[in-house]
C-alpha cells in the first residue's frame, strides 16, 4: 500500500522534473560532473520526506564549486546521492540525472548503476573521492593510518603492499605531516584533530580522484588549523587540477576557496552565480539574510540582523516559495502559492525569486 | 554602567590527576594553570581559545560544577562577597540560583522525557519557589521574554528546532533569576540565520535583567558583538585581556594576532593571509619550561623558551604575557612582511 503510494509520489515528480529540463543530456566536454533533476526522498515512520528536490548543477573540470546551506537544506544528500551512499531509506528518483565523465572518457548515469556494481565501486574511492566533517569518525581506530591508507590505494591502483606504502607516506608528506615515515604506522587516535583532517585528505587524494567532494571538512577544526587545512586544499587542488565540491554553512569559508558558488534552502537551489558575484551582490532574500547574519569582527554593530523564523520541519515543508513563511518580501498570495522558476539575472547568476525577471528573456 | 565587579577569579588552578596516582603537581595535566580575572556588574567577558585550551573547564569550575585544585572564585550580590570557591556543598545550595550555565548543544542539554514547562521550572522546583500556580506564573513569564510561545509549553522537546531549544536552555537557566551567567559555546551549534538571533536575545535579556555573562567561545566574530572585554586562553592560561575593540584592533600578543588572521572574512576580495602557526600545540601533561606558546610563536627568542612571561598590564586594562609584546609592534621586519587584516571601521 505504501510503496504504490511512493512510487505515485514518484511518477508525479517524473513528469515535473522532465518538463523542467530543456537542457537535455548533451554534456559540455568541460564539464566533469552534470546533475539534473536530482530527487532524493526519506521514507520514515511519519512520512515521506523531500530531502533534495530537482536540483540541478555542474561542475566544471579544475574548478571549485561550494554549496551553501543551513542544516536541513540537502547540501549533504546531494553529494551522498552523487556517491551512491544514500542510507537504505533514502530514495533516489530513477528520473534524476548525475551524468559523469570518467578518466577514459566515456560517460555514466552515476544514478543508472547498481550502488554496489562494480564501475560503480570503481568511481566511488577511485574517481571521486570523498572527505567527511569528523577527521575522528572516518578513521578506524583499529587499523593504522597506513594501513586504510595503503587498503584504499590498493583497491583502486594496481600497486603492490611496498609500493602503495611508498604512494601513502609521500601522500602524507605531501598534506604536510611531518615525519611521514613514523606517521603512517600510528593509529588515528595518536594524531590530533589537524592532523587527522590532513590524512583523510591524504587518503582522499591517493587515488589521484578527478573529482573530490568536501563535507564540511573545516567545521569540526580551531580557526587557525582551518585556515591551514583550506589554503592547503587550494594548493592541492592546482597541483592535481581536480574539481572539487566544497560544501559548508559558513559563508566566510566559501568565499576563500569557491570558484562558483550554490545556495541551498530546504532542498532547493535558490541562489547561484560566481562566488565573488554572490556575495558582493546578493539577490535571493534568503542569500541576502544569510550574509546580513553574520557577525563580522571588524564591524561590530549594536544588533545582529537574523533571517526571522524558524528553519521549518522537513515534515512541514511550506507550499510555494520554500523560504516565503521567512521572507520579508514575501507576496501573499503569490509566493505561497507557485514555486518561483530559476531565472536568469545576468552573467551565469541564476535565481529562484518570484522578485526576478528573466533577463535574458527580455534581450 | 556600573563599575564594580560582580565575579572575581584569582590564580584559578584546576589540575587532573592521571590514572591512579591522584592529582601531584608533577604528573597532572595542567588544565587550568593560574587564570585571574574579574568580570563588572552588567558587562560580559568573551573567553576564546583553541579547542583544549581550558575555556570550558574555566566555566564549569567557576559554577563548581568541577572542583578547583586551588584559586578563589568570589561572587558578588548585592554588595555582599561570596567565596565561592570555598563553600560546602550544602551552602553552595543556596549560591547555584545566582549563577546558571547555558549549554552548547541543544539537541543534547534538554531531557527527552521531560515536557518544556518541566524542564524550564526544575530550577524552581530544586529550591522551593512555591506553589505550582506560582512556579506555573513564572514559567510563562520567562517563556515570554525569552520568544516561546507559551502554547507549547506542554510539548516535549522533540517537536522544536534547533533554534528553539536553545531559547529553552536559556529560559531554563534565567527562571530562577541568576546574576551570573556562563554561556558556554551557547550559540555555535546553531546556523548562521537562528545565531544571530540567539546573540540578539541573550543581549537583549542582558539589558533588561542586567545579568553579567561569562561568553565562552571559539567564534571570534561573536564575540566581537556581545564581549565587553575579551581574554585570550592558550593551553591553561590566558595570553592576553582587553577591551574588545582593543584586543581586535590592536592586538599584542602574537597568538591573538595568529587568531584573528584566521578568521575567514566574508569579502572574498580582503586578503586573507592567515600567520602559519607550526610546531605542535603542547601537551598539557608535560609543557615547555617557559612560555607555553613558544613552540609555535614566529618571534619566539631564547629567552622564550626557558623563562615564563609574566602577566602585565601593558596598557590601561590592557593585559598580556609575553616578553617582547611592545617590540612586536615597533616595526618588527618580519610582522611588516605578513599582510595584517585591514579593519573596515
Amino acid at each position: 500500500m505504501q510503496l504504490t503510494l511512493i512510487k505515485s509520489v514518484i511518477e508525479a515528480r517524473v513528469t515535473v522534473t522532465a518538463a523542467n529540463d530543456p537542457k537535455g543530456v548533451t554534456m559540455n566536454a568541460e564539464t566533469l560532473l552534470e546533475v539534473r533533476g536530482l530527487n532524493v526522498l526519506f521514507k520514515t515512520d511519519e512520512g515521506l520526506i523531500t530531502a533534495v528536490d530537482s536540483v540541478d548543477f555542474d561542475v566544471n573540470r579544475g574548478k571549485v564549486l561550494g554549496i551553501v546551506g543551513e542544516s536541513g537544506s540537502g547540501k549533504s544528500v546531494t553529494t551522498l546521492a552523487i556517491m551512491r551512499l544514500l542510507p537504505k531509506n533514502g530514495l533516489l528518483n530513477q528520473a534524476s540525472q548525475i551524468n559523469y565523465r570518467r578518466t577514459d572518457g566515456s560517460k555514466v548515469d552515476v544514478v543508472k548503476l547498481n550502488h554496489n556494481s562494480t564501475e560503480m565501486r570503481d568511481i566511488r574511492g577511485g574517481e571521486i573521492s570523498m572527505i567527511f566533517q569528523e577527521p575522528m569518525a572516518s578513521f578506524s581506530p583499529v587499523w593504522t593510518i597506513g594501513n586504510q591508507m595503503i587498503e584504499a590505494i590498493r583497491l583502486h591502483r594496481k600497486l603492490d603492499k611496498h609500493a602503495a606504502r611508498k604512494v601513502a607516506i609521500e601522500m602524507l608528506e605531501k598534506v604536510g605531516i611531518s615525519n611521514p615515515a613514523m606517521r603512517v604506522d600510528q593509529y588515528p587516535h595518536e594524531l590530533s584533530g589537524g592532523m587527522r583532517q590532513r590524512a583523510m585528505i591524504g587518503m582522499a587524494l591517493s587515488t589521484d580522484p578527478s573529482l573530490l567532494i568536501a563535507d564540511e571538512p573545516t567545521t569540526a577544526l580551531d580557526v587557525t588549523i582551518q585556515a591551514q587545512i583550506l589554503e592547503l586544499m587550494r594548493s592541492l587542488q592546482q597541483e592535481f587540477n581536480m574539481s572539487i565540491i566544497f560544501i559548508t554553512h559558513d559563508i566566510g569559508v566559501i568565499a576563500r576557496v569557491a570558484d562558483e558558488v550554490v545556495v541551498m534552502y530546504l532542498g532547493n537551489i535558490v541562489e547561484r552565480g560566481q562566488t565573488v558575484d554572490v556575495i558582493h551582490d546578493p539577490k535571493h532574500p534568503y542569500t541576502k539574510g544569510l550574509i546580513a547574519a553574520l557577525p563580522d569582527w571588524t564591524k561590530v554593530v549594536h544588533r545582529l540582523t537574523p533571517v526571522g523564523g524558524d528553519i521549518p520541519s522537513p515534515l512541514e515543508r511550506p507550499t510555494g516559495c520554500p523560504f516565503h513563511p521567512r521572507c520579508d518580501s514575501a507576496i501573499p498570495g503569490v509566493c505561497d502559492k507557485s514555486t518561483p522558476a530559476e531565472v536568469f539575472v545576468g552573467d551565469s547568476r541564476r535565481v529562484s525569486c518570484i522578485l526576478y525577471k528573466d533577463e535574458t528573456a527580455q534581450a | 554602567m556600573t563599575h564594580e565587579p560582580l565575579l572575581s577569579v584569582k590564580d584559578l588552578r584546576i589540575y587532573f590527576g592521571l590514572g591512579h596516582a591522584g592529582v601531584k603537581t608533577e604528573n597532572a595535566i595542567k588544565a587550568v594553570d593560574g587564570v585571574s580575572f574579574t568580570i563588572n556588574k552588567g558587562e560580559t567577558l568573551g573567553l576564546v581559545g583553541e579547542s583544549g585550551s581550558g575555556k570550558t573547564t574555566v566555566g564549569r569550575a567557576i559554577l563548581r560544577a568541577i572542583e578547583p585544585t586551588g584559586g578563589k572564585v568570589t561572587l558578588t550580590i548585592d554588595g555582599k562577597p561570596i567565596p565561592v570557591s570555598s563553600l560546602s556543598r550544602s551552602e553552595l545550595k543556596g549560591v547555584r540560583s545566582h549563577m546558571q550555565l547555558i549549554f552548547q548543544d541543544p539537541y543534547a542539554s534538554l531531557n527527552p522525557r521531560m515536557t518544556v514547562r518541566d524542564i524550564i521550572a526544575e530550577p524552581l522546583e530544586c529550591q522551593n519557589y512555591g506553589s505550582r500556580e506560582e512556579i506555573d506564573e513564572r514559567v510563562r513569564q520567562i517563556a515570554i521574554s525569552c520568544k516561546l510561545n507559551v502554547e507549547h509549553l506542554r510539548r516535549f522537546p522533540h517537536a522544536f528546532s534547533g533554534g528553539q531549544r536553545q531559547r529553552i536552555g536559556i529560559a531554563r537557566a534565567l527562571v530562577a533569576n541568576p546574576q551570573f551567567i556562563v554561556c558556554d559555546e551557547s550559540v555555535s551549534a546553531l546556523d548562521v540565520s537562528i545565531q544571530a538571533e540567539i546573540v540578539n536575545l541573550l543581549m537583549d535579556m542582558q539589558e533588561e535583567l542586567g545579568l553579567t555573562y561569562l561568553f565562552i567561545a571559539h567564534d571570534l566574530s561573536v564575540v566581537a558583538q556581545i564581549a565587553t572585554n575579551v581574554a585570550v586562553m592558550y593551553v591553561g592560561q590566558l595570553c592576553e585581556l582587553a577591551p574588545t575593540y582593543e584586543l581586535f584592533h590592536s592586538p599584542k600578543h602574537p597568538y591573538t594576532k595568529a587568531l584573528l588572521s584566521a578568521i575567514p572574512g566574508v569579502d572574498p576580495n580582503q586578503k586573507f593571509a592567515p600567520v602559519r602557526l607550526d610546531g605542535e600545540i603542547p601537551n598539557p601533561a608535560n609543557l615547555p619550561p617557559g612560555c607555553r606558546f613558544s613552540t609555535r610563536c614566529s618571534y619566539v627568542q631564547e629567552r622564550c623558551k626557558h623563562e615564563q612571561p609574566a602577566w602585565r598590564e601593558i596598557a590601561s586594562h590592557h593585559m598580556v604575557a609575553c616578553h617582547f609584546a611592545e617590540k612586536l609592534d615597533a616595526g618588527d621586519p618580519v610582522e611588516n612582511a605578513r599582510a595584517k587584516p585591514q579593519p573596515q571601521c
